[in-house]
């Protein structure tokens, strides 16, 4: 093995010598503009990627829009999410894109860092989306793609142990969301107040709705700030409900909410619009009766966390005026209902949720409120390390109750080093 | 025979070792180039997908390769040990290390015991249903890791998992396994113990069994008991096998990614992140640099500790 080992350095070494070095200029510092779309019907043929539950039922959707414009021919490739974003890196590496995709919220700085992505033409009116979702596609200031349906958090609780423990209208400020979980564990004699995530992937999405809601951001500009008088104070907030004891600082792994929320143990959660028919699944009969959900209370404001995914068209595609047709035609509030019929993914579009089919419950329709102020975090290519450095340091102060501030100022150097990815 | 005598002898002064190719030009002119032409898919295969990336990623590790520099990878800058300074100082890489000690120190010589013991023990105890406890040591080896780890979560469960329960029946308040710093760990050991010793104890029944009857015969005629023939005799014969068993386990645990991969996720508050995980971690997040210079820091420390093994159970001469 020792001839190949000096073959390999002798190669490293004659690449580095010869130097390779980055190019000087930044092309994707500037905000783009697009070109415009040609009207008429679209046609030619278009493939798409569309990942999990949504690739496989796209293909019926997309029917209607075959049937409107006779002369295109669309192919769904459905990808599971686990493979999706190395499907997708590598694709964008080798130039062997599809024209279009669904595209996870947090991938959009990546991809659009890649120079994967064709910037959204003008003809796309932003002002018809959420404007948390719409931000979810800026990148650099230019906007790639469209949200194509979004989630939010609410706080879910048990109606029948909040009249137990005397609330009969759930709580709108911070005080009364803890006032309640400490109720729930006093009077309704549940075992713990509130189910809250203790660290771990993904508790920043609990976490920084509070975060919003005192006023704080993740940045300002290319900086990052974790270490804000307003972001210490949410971060407190939220690691009081585990030193108070209202919160289970131990649950067992991979354990969900479903059955200890069925059960009372933990009588309310922080979560998205797909917990709904998990409850009601578990719970049998009736349960929706029994539950129901108020927006994330207010400091400052109401603040949530929006998820969900976007609609994108890549440079590469051959044909993109029928491609950013497609598009506009997603974003369209009967296609948009429509979707949600098929899919229970929510609308991306306000007046989509004008619709009976969505003010008809009330549990969505307060869904629909928490999306007009929700917020995402920033594009960055590199914020999902971030968040795994924040979610680790939320777990120590949930977990062992170590100091916020020391903690949020080692999120904060820890994030300075890795950057935002420019 | 007399000619092929006379005409070795100048040869082997000439070149010394007994290996060294004849240079080329003094054998048949068309033999050479015959050589060259038959060696030759070997070695653009070999050049293309083993020298190849092997010097890619060493050079990446050299780098500040990030993900969206796949397209033109050597348009990147050269930042010398860089890579490898901010992974040794990365205090995440560093209780990565220290978790993957603790998972080899303890993990290994545990895995050995119970593999020889179960060897032993299908050799000479166990004669009722042996095949049948054979397949059931060897299956975890064989099973799938995604239903190993369902099946372990419900078994560790803190409330009402099986270890639990019965530690329950005996007075015994068992910790929340997966979820408690001090006990995540051993609770991995435990699962890779679990998972992994009927490797081990295959191939150490078959080094039992290769221990010749007579020198056991012949040490019991001399009065000596099972244990002294077990540690004078068997034992000193299962040198080879030992080191082969010893020096694979570790190899694998020093590597150890699936089991908090799919139990914990590295945590709770990273207690059971190993070295590959975070190193793969890192990849997802596109840092290709400093993932390389993680992967070969991992490289230079399985062979640095394969050599200590080979050193230590080496065959006495």
């Amino acid at each position: 093995m020792r001839t190949p080992a000096i073959a390999a350095i002798t190669v490293a070494a004659a690449l580095a010598i010869t130097g390779c070095g980055r190019p000087a200029e930044n092309p994707s510092a500037a905000p783009q503009t697009a070109a415009t779309v040609a009207g008429g019907p679209a046609t030619g043929e278009l493939t798409i990627w569309a990942m999990g539950a949504e690739g496989q039922k796209l293909p019926d959707l997309l029917k209607d829009f075959e049937a409107a414009n006779p002369g295109v021919k669309v192919t769904v490739t459905a990808i599971p999410w686990g493979a999706a974003h190395d499907k997708f890196t590598t694709a964008i590496t080798a130039q062997k894109t599809p024209d279009m995709a669904m595209i996870g919220t947090t991938w959009m700085g990546e991809f659009a860092g890649l120079g994967a992505l064709d910037p959204t033409p003008a003809s796309i009116d932003k002002g018809v989306f959420f404007p948390g979702a719409w931000g979810t596609t800026e990148v650099g200031g230019t906007s790639y793609g469209i949200p194509w349906y979004v989630e939010t958090r609410l706080v879910y609780y048990r109606t029948d142990l909040a009249k137990k423990a005397g609330i009969t209208t759930p709580p709108t400020d911070w005080d009364g969301l803890k006032a309640m979980a400490k109720a729930m564990q006093d009077k309704a004699g549940s075992k713990w107040g509130i189910n809250l995530q203790p660290g771990g992937t993904g508790s920043w999405q609990t976490v920084m709705p509070f975060a919003w809601s005192n006023g704080a951001q993740l940045n300002n500009g290319d900086a990052w700030t974790f270490d804000t008088p307003q972001m210490s104070e949410a971060v407190k907030y939220y690691q009081s409900f585990f030193t108070d004891g209202l919160t289970n600082k131990t649950p067992a792994q991979g354990a969900t909410q479903e059955p200890t929320f069925v059960d009372g143990s933990e009588p309310m959660f922080i979560s998205g619009p797909w917990m709904m028919s998990a409850v009601e699944k578990v719970g049998g009969k009736g349960f929706a009766d029994k539950y129901s959900v108020f927006p994330m209370p207010v400091k400052q404001k109401s603040a949530s966390f929006v998820g969900g995914s976007n609609f994108g068209v890549f440079k590469t595609t051959k044909n993109r005026d029928a491609a950013w047709k497609l598009v506009q035609w997603l974003a369209k509030p009967e296609v948009q209902v429509k979707w949600y019929q098929m899919s229970t993914d929510l609308p991306s579009v306000t007046s989509a949720w004008q619709d009976p089919a969505l003010t008809a419950d009330t549990k969505l329709a307060t869904f629909g409120k928490q999306l007009e102020t929700a917020v995402a975090p920033p594009s960055f290519a590199t914020w999902e390390q971030v968040a795994a450095r924040f979610d680790a340091e939320i777990e120590k102060v949930a977990k062992t109750g170590a100091d916020v501030d020391a903690s949020l100022k080692s999120v904060q150097a820890e994030a300075q080093s890795i950057g935002t990815g420019g | 025979m007399s000619a092929s005598t006379i005409a070795v002898p100048p040869r082997m002064e000439a070149a010394p070792s007994p290996v060294a190719p004849a240079r080329p030009g003094r054998g048949r002119p068309g033999e050479g180039r015959a050589a060259w032409i038959l060696a030759i898919p070997f070695t653009l295969l070999f050049l293309a997908f083993t020298v190849w990336p092997v010097a890619q990623s060493l050079f990446m590790s050299f780098t500040d390769t990030k993900q969206k520099d796949l397209r033109t990878p050597f348009s990147v800058n050269f930042i010398g040990l860089g890579n490898y300074v901010r992974a040794l100082s990365d205090p995440v890489f560093q209780r990565a290390a220290a978790n993957t000690a603790y998972f080899v120190v303890v993990g290994v010589p545990l895995t050995l015991a119970v593999a020889l013991l179960a060897a032993v023990a299908l050799d000479k105890g166990i004669t009722r249903f042996r095949a049948v406890f054979r397949l059931g040591f060897y299956t975890p080896v064989i099973t799938s890791i995604v239903a190993v780890a369902v099946v372990w979560r419900f078994i560790l469960q803190p409330d009402a998992g099986l270890l639990n329960t019965v530690l329950s029946w005996f007075g015994i308040q068992g910790p929340n396994w997966l979820g408690d710093v001090q006990w995540s760990m051993p609770s991995l050991i435990l699962m890779a113990i679990w998972r992994n010793f009927g490797t081990g104890m295959i191939i150490f029944l078959a080094g039992l069994q290769a221990v010749p009857y007579s020198l056991q015969e012949a040490a019991a005629i001399d009065g000596a008991n099972t244990w002294q023939r077990f540690w004078h005799i068997t034992f000193p014969l299962l040198r080879p096998t030992l080191l082969f068993v010893s020096v694979t386990t570790a190899i694998g645990y020093l590597q150890f990614f699936e089991e908090p991969f799919v139990m914990t996720q590295g945590g709770p508050l990273n207690s059971t992140i190993s070295m590959s995980m975070y190193t793969y971690n890192q990849f997802g997040y596109g840092n290709y640099g400093v993932a390389t210079a993680m992967s070969y820091l991992i490289f230079v420390v399985i062979a640095v500790i394969t050599a200590i093994q080979f050193r230590v159970l080496r065959e006495k001469a």
